[in-house]
């Protein structure tokens, strides 16, 4: 048992912001030196010497995620990456997993919204041998058809097991009821329906067509010189044939009009889950740092206006937060938390209020000057392992953000007035237009919830997919 | 890439419990500078530069073993209060405070320990001391925040327990595999003792427990050990120190049969555990223990995985868990059986590799792989200030030293092959295992 429950997510690094900036002040915080280079096939390669315990680390992005997926077949991205080791030309999955383990090494892939991320970990005198298993399941995957009939219906279990967890399913349900048919909207680990669509054929073709060198950014850090580096990245992904790939095109989403309200019908819960917001910003708006400042007041740390309301002054919740989960484009923003069946008007309502006050009131320079504090406080321990640090500088590069990210921050984080807090509020905080999504007891709690939006729709989570429901979702 | 989504409760850090080799050069590269204060308080300090920050972790030696029925969870719930307000920095003062000067904090509690962390820039040094200084000599209970955090702790409760498979299930292995120890009850603990604590008991806890000589601190970062010292000297070590929580005296009787639960639950898939009666964290079997459960869970190579995901294909996931604790303890395994499978089927095939695990010794290559892979994940916790301070804490509180982390090394290398089979018969014998199950409890299923 813990006693806060905000948590820090993986991306964010990649919320990490710019804005124009003030003249750069003296700072210790910079990102490590790092080189790129592009090999003649194509590929991508950044290097960054990383000192400290003997562990390399990889982090490749492959520039095809779940917004590539085509509709019907949600999780092709997922199944394609998550098949890379299940059987390659020189390696059975069984041995790949014996050869892997035996040097007491990671490799873990899987599709995001904009990217395919593969990252791979292993003791630095390990390098050839790691090297070698990683580009074996990166660019000589086999598929075999009984791994790929195996991992596909894992997957169709791992949906039913999410859904047993509310909390772990409130992500997809709510992003499907934002961006409706848009990309964005789709489940990046598929459904119940759409995951019984994909097949062996379809993953080898997903393969073909979006993993190639030129389409692909590899990121290597650790206790190794640049030098040593590079020759064994040359001698083994040089050989990685060059082969032509389109890049996914992902539109704009409008922000919700007006407001509507999902609700998922889980009887035997005895708390409501709830997802509020509208889409927010893509990852390179020029606002993040700003806005990453204001989220951090709103609903981004423990002393934030949502978690003081909902949390240390009315007990209503054991957490609640805020975040802009940002994309190639407009991503999504939300308010997300829970409180037991009683309260769900009473907790939903006190978010709203926050949010208007937020509106109405904007931040005051003490909090921004706490929140800047914060930020800035808690930054390092972000780029301290060379797995943050491969991660962290290979999806730079996919967003096209430089290391100003890192080596600005702090000047851009000073640099937010009350004022421009004031406008990035009225520009990125939904303020009317809102989507709901609750999951729990509908018996208990319909009535009630029918206030906050006169659109309202409703799903048992115990019928397949999420939203909007697949054809033929019927049990 | 991980899904975004709710934070997993801290006790997943619990769970990366501890399984670690270390080469001996390690002992010259994580220095570490011990002090004890005069009040008793141990003070751990280990500088490292590489990052402007400080992780700091107090560990009190009292979790839900030292409760008693009606108030179980109190623990718990007094960590939470520890949040709440002393004489100088009142009622969320001290989350302000810390969070103005760039530092954060949680904490957690466990059957054995309660845990405090500090996360911040080296600038909020002082301002760390002085409020880690007022909340263990001046803790106040407000009446309004006992009211509020209550509720908070049943959101929690639910979250964790009421509505998450695993969560009910693991709490009902406990309570089944121990009658007497205080391991029986949950640390959060039961809803309607979380509804009756009184602020007596909350005094009675703090007058218990949180005395200087029943803690240690760990400090990692951007600090040298003098100024650490120096700053116990002035802020902690003029804390009062008083008795000791009383010894838990209770001993869990041997279990002499196979104990079964299950649990009915509306739920998409059922869910197994197993849990054995294993001894303690110093035991010297615990080296052993930790081969055998790498060898038999750790990796997609590993024999459960192998039978029971791969080739039976009747599980989507198995795993072990062994928590750091003072008193025996069990090994719980958790499978996640497939829709439409019967949790029978995985039982089966676990029992016989259990069972081949204690009839014939594992290969060479699995006892290296295994070495292998502890030396691995030693430096994934030793690669930042935060996994070094929590390390070397829990070395040193369930160790009673912290130089066992170093001597790790040695305590794996002589881990034979006919070790780990001793093991695998002593401990993983039907008559020592509680069964539990949660089964799908559909009523519209149930109609069709």
């Amino acid at each position: 048992m813990t006693r806060a429950w905000i948590a820090r997510r993986l991306f964010a690094a990649a919320l990490l912001a710019f804005f124009i900036c003030p003249a750069a002040s003296a700072q210790a915080l910079r990102l490590p030196p790092h080189e790129k280079l592009v090999l003649k096939n194509g590929l991508t390669v950044l290097l960054l010497e990383k000192p400290g315990v003997p562990l390399i680390d990889i982090f490749a992005i492959v520039k095809a995620g779940a917004a590539g997926d085509p509709a019907g077949q949600e999780g092709l991205a997922a199944a394609t990456a998550g098949l890379l080791r299940k059987g390659t030309k020189n390696r059975t999955a069984q041995q790949f997993a014996a050869d892997l383990d035996y040097i007491g090494g990671t490799f873990e892939a899987d599709a995001g919204a904009d990217f395919t991320g593969i990252s791979a970990e292993f003791l630095t005198k390990d390098l050839a041998r790691g090297m070698d298993l990683f580009f074996d399941a990166l660019a000589h995957p086999t598929f075999p058809q009984d791994e790929a009939d195996k991992f596909l219906a894992q997957a169709l279990d791992g949906v039913r097991a999410e859904k047993d967890d509310p909390r772990s399913v409130l992500v997809p349900y709510y992003y499907g009821y934002l961006y409706g048919i848009h990309p964005y909207g789709r489940p990046a680990g598929g459904d119940e329906v759409s995951l019984k669509q994909i097949g062996r054929e379809a993953i080898a073709k997903f393969y073909e067509a979006n993993y190639a060198p030129g389409n692909t950014i590899l990121a290597v850090a650790g206790g190794l010189s640049s030098a040593e580096m590079r020759a064994k990245l040359e001698e083994v992904m040089g050989t990685w044939p060059a082969r032509a790939a389109k890049s996914v095109a992902i539109p704009v989403a409008a922000p919700a009009k007006g407001r509507r309200l999902l609700l998922v019908d889980k009887p035997d819960s005895t708390q409501t889950y709830f997802a509020i917001g509208n889409t927010g910003i893509a990852v390179t708006d020029p606002d993040r740092v700003a806005i990453r400042v204001v989220n951090t007041v709103f609903g981004g740390r423990f002393t934030s206006e949502l978690n003081e309301a909902l949390r240390v002054e009315s007990g209503y919740t054991y957490g609640v937060e805020s975040f802009f989960d940002e994309r190639k484009t407009a991503g999504p923003f939300a308010i997300f938390s829970f409180t037991k069946n009683e309260t769900t008007t009473q907790a939903i309502d006190l978010a709203l209020q926050v949010l208007a006050k937020l509106h109405k009131d904007g931040v005051t320079q003490a909090q921004l000057d706490s929140a800047k504090s914060y930020i800035k406080g808690q930054f390092p321990p972000e780029i301290e392992t060379s797995k943050q640090l491969a991660q962290m500088i290979a999806t730079h590069e996919f967003y096209g953000l430089g290391d100003d990210e890192v080596n600005q921050l702090e000047a851009r984080v000073d640099g937010v007035t009350p004022e421009i807090a004031r406008q990035v509020i009225q520009k990125h905080f939904p303020a009317e237009n809102l989507v709901f999504v609750l999951i729990g007891n509908a018996s208990a709690i319909a009535p009630a919830v029918k206030k906050y939006a006169a659109d309202q729709d409703a799903r048992p989570i115990t019928e397949p997919g999420f939203w909007p429901p697949p054809a033929g979702a019927k049990k | 890439m991980k899904k975004i989504g709710f934070g997993r409760a801290g006790v997943v850090v619990l769970c990366a419990v501890l399984l670690i080799t270390v080469p001996a050069k390690a002992q010259r590269d994580y220095p570490v500078s011990a002090r004890t204060l005069k009040n008793g308080m141990k003070v751990l300090v280990q500088p490292d530069h590489s990052i402007p920050n400080v992780a700091l972790y107090i560990f009190y030696r009292i979790g839900s073993r030292n409760e008693r029925p009606g108030t179980t969870g109190l623990s718990h719930f007094f960590e939470h209060m520890m949040f709440n307000g002393a004489k100088k920095y009142g009622p969320g003062e001290l989350d302000k405070a810390m969070e103005a000067h760039g530092g954060a904090n949680n904490a957690y509690t466990t059957r054995d320990v309660t845990v405090y962390q500090d996360w911040f820039p080296r600038s909020a040094l002082s301002l760390i001391y002085d409020i880690e200084a007022d909340r263990i000599r001046d803790l106040s209970f407000d009446p309004q925040k006992i009211k509020s955090e209550r509720e908070v702790v049943a959101s929690e409760r639910r979250l964790s327990v009421d509505n998450e498979n695993n969560g009910t299930l693991d709490e009902q292995l406990w309570a089944t595999s121990f009658i007497a120890h205080p391991y029986h009850w949950p640390v959060v603990g039961w809803m309607s003792d979380i509804q009756h604590w009184t602020m007596e008991d909350l005094k009675h806890h703090f007058e218990m427990g949180y005395s200087p000589n029943n803690a240690t601190m760990v400090v990692v970062g951007d600090v040298s050990a003098d100024e650490i010292f120096q700053l116990c000297e002035k802020y902690i070590e003029p804390v009062p120190t008083h008795a000791p929580p009383p010894p838990v005296t209770t001993i869990e009787p041997e279990q002499l049969g196979e104990r079964r639960i299950l649990v009915h639950k509306p739920s998409e898939l059922p869910l197994l555990m197993l849990a054995y009666h294993i001894p303690q964290m110093n035991s010297p079997d615990f080296y052993a223990l930790n081969i055998l459960r790498t060898i038999l869970f750790q990796g997609e190579s590993s024999r459960m995985y192998q039978r029971l995901v791969d080739k039976d294909q009747i599980a989507l996931e198995v795993s072990s868990v062994v928590e750091p604790a003072f008193d025996p303890t069990i090994i719980e395994i958790i499978a996640q059986p497939k829709q439409g499978v019967d949790p029978q089927a995985c039982e089966k095939a676990m029992y016989e590799e259990l069972e081949r695990a204690a009839g014939a010794a594992i290969s060479d290559t699995e006892l290296e792989k295994a070495k292998n892979i502890r030396l691995v994940e030693f430096y994934r916790q030793m690669r930042t200030i935060n996994g070094r301070a929590n390390t070397i804490g829990t070395y040193e509180v369930f160790f009673g030293d912290y130089n066992k982390l170093f001597d790790a090394a040695k305590n794996y290398s002589a881990v034979t092959k006919e070790d780990v089979q001793r093991a695998a018969k002593a401990y993983f014998g039907p008559n020592n295992r509680t069964v539990a199950t949660l089964v799908p409890d559909n009523p519209q299923k149930a109609k069709q």
